[in-house]
């Protein structure tokens, strides 16, 4: 089974007919993809600017992670959920959609970024928890974060513009020429 | 509204935003950067409240440290919302979506505001009974919800034929 064979799968699935079929899942979909990622995004901010010394600077580090972590992973996986719902709509344009493939590609970056964090200044973190900035390592980690995580929201906003589904009103299908016809 | 979107529609602004197509994505993206840091600002200051976060920190310690990003990025939400309003009149101020969030909004914003003139008068008043603090932590889950509700509309202006008669969109 390819891959060609896996996306029309998908797209044919009773689900994904559920979704495209109905007027306001779609939208509805979207709506909670934008609140997890947005959940995600504001509270790694958090984490972010307090390994850049920014914010939160008088509490130790792993006092203002412990706070969100578990808020970011829930955000995460509701985004995750919400983001393949979608996907599976129209999976072979998203598939093919070059913004969507950056997108998935800045995510697995984000990821090999957590980790790296994770096993180098994460693990020494009781040696600079207090310290209003973390070591050089981890602020590098901190904007490499906060960069790719604006970039993959940009990203995300772009998918939008340059695919069009099938069934649901797409963004840009609003012509302002058409509802304001100029008078003869 | 009609005639006015119509009239904003005209405007070279409006004009320069709706003939360069990357300049309202850009705008969103930005909308949505900034929105990330309202929503988690208010979730860090609600869970404060609610004593799930924190609890090392006094509340006024943690407005002191969220408020000054919340009024930043509702700045920052304003200016873009502005500048899509001018870029897509009709598309905004014809969905019943875009006046429904400008209302929750606006309670937001003024709850936000007036909690935190209150604190700075009097730090200890919100825990001083147990009755208070309920009905603090109750304001708490309910402007949070208002919040969330906040993005799910913004994302549903882009489909207001959702709301069917409800929405002035000829679209709908």
């Amino acid at each position: 089974m390819n891959i060609a064979d896996v996306l029309a799968s998908l797209e044919s699935s009773h689900l994904a007919d559920r979704i495209r079929n109905s007027l306001f899942l779609f939208p509805l979909i979207e709506s909670f993809h934008v609140i997890g990622l947005t959940m995600v995004f504001g509270t790694t901010v958090i984490i972010d600017l307090r390994l850049l010394g920014i914010a939160s600077t008088r509490r130790p580090f792993r006092r203002v992670a412990s706070d969100v972590l578990k808020w970011i992973w829930a955000a995460f996986g509701l985004t995750g959920m919400t983001g393949l719902l979608m996907f599976i709509t129209n999976a072979g344009v998203y598939y093919h959609n070059f913004y969507f493939r950056s997108k998935m590609a800045l995510l697995a970056l984000a990821g090999i970024n957590m980790v790296i964090f994770e096993l180098t200044a994460g693990r020494s973190v009781h040696q600079w928890d207090k310290d209003v900035r973390a070591p050089v390592s981890a602020r590098t980690a901190a904007a490499l974060s906060l960069l790719l995580w604006i970039t993959i929201i940009f990203l995300g906003r772009w998918i939008g513009f340059t695919t069009t589904r099938a069934a649901s009103k797409t963004d840009s299908d609003i012509n302002i020429e058409e509802l304001f016809p100029k008078s003869p | 509204m009609f005639q006015f979107a119509e009239w904003l529609s005209q405007t070279s602004l409006s004009l320069t935003i709706q003939t360069h197509e990357w300049i309202i994505p850009t705008i969103q993206s930005i909308h949505i950067v900034a929105i990330g840091v309202v929503l988690a600002s208010v979730f860090m200051i609600d869970l404060r409240i609610l004593g799930w976060a924190g609890r090392d920190q006094s509340l006024l310690q943690t407005t002191d440290r969220f408020g000054p990003w919340l009024s930043a990025a509702l700045c920052v939400q304003l200016v873009t919302g502005i500048l899509m309003v001018i870029g897509e009149p009709a598309r905004e101020l014809l969905a019943f979506s875009f006046w429904l969030k400008m209302c929750l909004v606006t309670i937001g914003t003024v709850v936000a505001g007036v909690f935190q003139i209150m604190l700075r008068r009097n730090e200890h008043d919100w825990e001083k009974s147990r009755a208070r603090r309920r009905s603090i932590k109750s304001l708490a889950i309910v402007t949070f919800l208002m919040w969330l509700g906040v993005v799910i509309l913004g994302r549903l202006i882009a489909y207001d034929h959702v709301w069917g008669k409800w929405s002035l969109s000829p679209k709908a």
